[in-house]
């Protein structure tokens, strides 16, 4: 039975339980909108890098670096397109 | 075909190793889908016309519910790709079926969600805010209704063809699949539903 259950991905579970409680504090204490938004960038991009790295294997094979890259260009491209209709319809910029 | 004994059962021919790459070209573009969905969230959260804000009516358990649910199915999924790895079918199907039932579990709630939200006044129609909001989640639960009918069928052929390379392979690409709408959800649970109750 145990083999069943590796120590990896059992921690990546916990840990991605955590990450989740981590984040609830926003709700459950007043924090300001700057801190807010600051926890919760943090604990959904590393709790994102741990659903890639742990359960989706993205490290295991040669073309490890081309999968990463691109992940990260298409998230790069992602947040372009937040950031930037966001400046020019929410910040007037 | 060339069989790779040192890899395992999902990446053995060049074939295999192809798919899986080829999912993650999809799962880029995915990834472009929902940041478009996310650019108009954040663009007309605040313009809710006569109609509620988010937070008037979000509601944090069965938020909280609905993320667990989805949490666990992402590992018990994970679990399912580490049976088959190990050569264990009937594990692995297991783990698959509790994966589908968690799926399943999901989206009732977010069907509940959804009449609970036209019945307060919160439809597709009544402002820009419920418009989008309700097409980010309907595009999320819209994949995870695909996910169900996908890994049912998958199921299905583990049980008639047994473990080989291509059955493996397409159960390594629907648990490829099944993680990203989990990050996904992450996202909307963090930038839709927490920051609208902050």
């Amino acid at each position: 039975m145990g083999e069943l259950f590796p120590r990896k991905q059992v921690m990546g579970f916990v840990f991605s339980l955590i990450l989740t409680a981590a984040a609830l504090t926003v709700y459950f204490l007043h924090l300001s909108f700057a801190q807010g938004m600051a926890v919760l960038v943090i604990t959904a991009f590393v709790q994102a890098l741990l659903q890639l790295v742990v359960f989706m294997h993205a490290g295991e094979t040669e073309d490890k670096w081309i999968i990463y890259g691109k992940v990260y260009f298409m998230i790069g491209v992602a947040l372009i397109t937040v950031f930037g209709t966001l400046l020019i319809f929410l910040w007037d910029m | 075909m060339k069989i790779d004994h040192s890899l395992p059962l999902e990446y053995s021919t060049k074939q295999n190793g192809l798919n899986i790459f080829g999912f993650w070209v999809f799962l880029a573009a995915e990834i472009m889908l929902f940041a478009t969905l996310f650019t108009s969230y954040f663009t007309l959260e605040h313009r809710v016309g006569s109609g509620p804000s988010g937070a008037e009516i979000f509601e944090i358990t069965p938020v909280l519910i609905e993320t667990l649910v989805l949490l666990t199915s992402s590992f018990t999924i994970g679990l399912g790709v580490h049976a088959m790895r190990i050569g264990n079918k009937k594990a692995m199907m297991t783990f698959f079926m509790v994966t589908l039932l968690l799926g399943l579990t999901f989206l009732g709630f977010e069907i509940f969600e959804f009449v609970h939200y036209v019945h307060i006044g919160a439809g597709l129609q009544v402002s820009a805010f419920t418009a989008i909001l309700l097409t980010t989640l309907g595009t999320h639960g819209a994949h995870v209704t695909f996910g169900l009918f996908w890994g049912t069928a998958i199921l299905l052929q583990l049980k008639k063809r047994g473990l080989t390379p291509e059955t493996a392979n397409k159960s390594f690409i629907f648990s490829l699949y099944w993680h990203f709408l989990d990050v996904v959800w992450i996202f909307i649970f963090s930038f839709i539903y927490l920051k609208g109750m902050m």
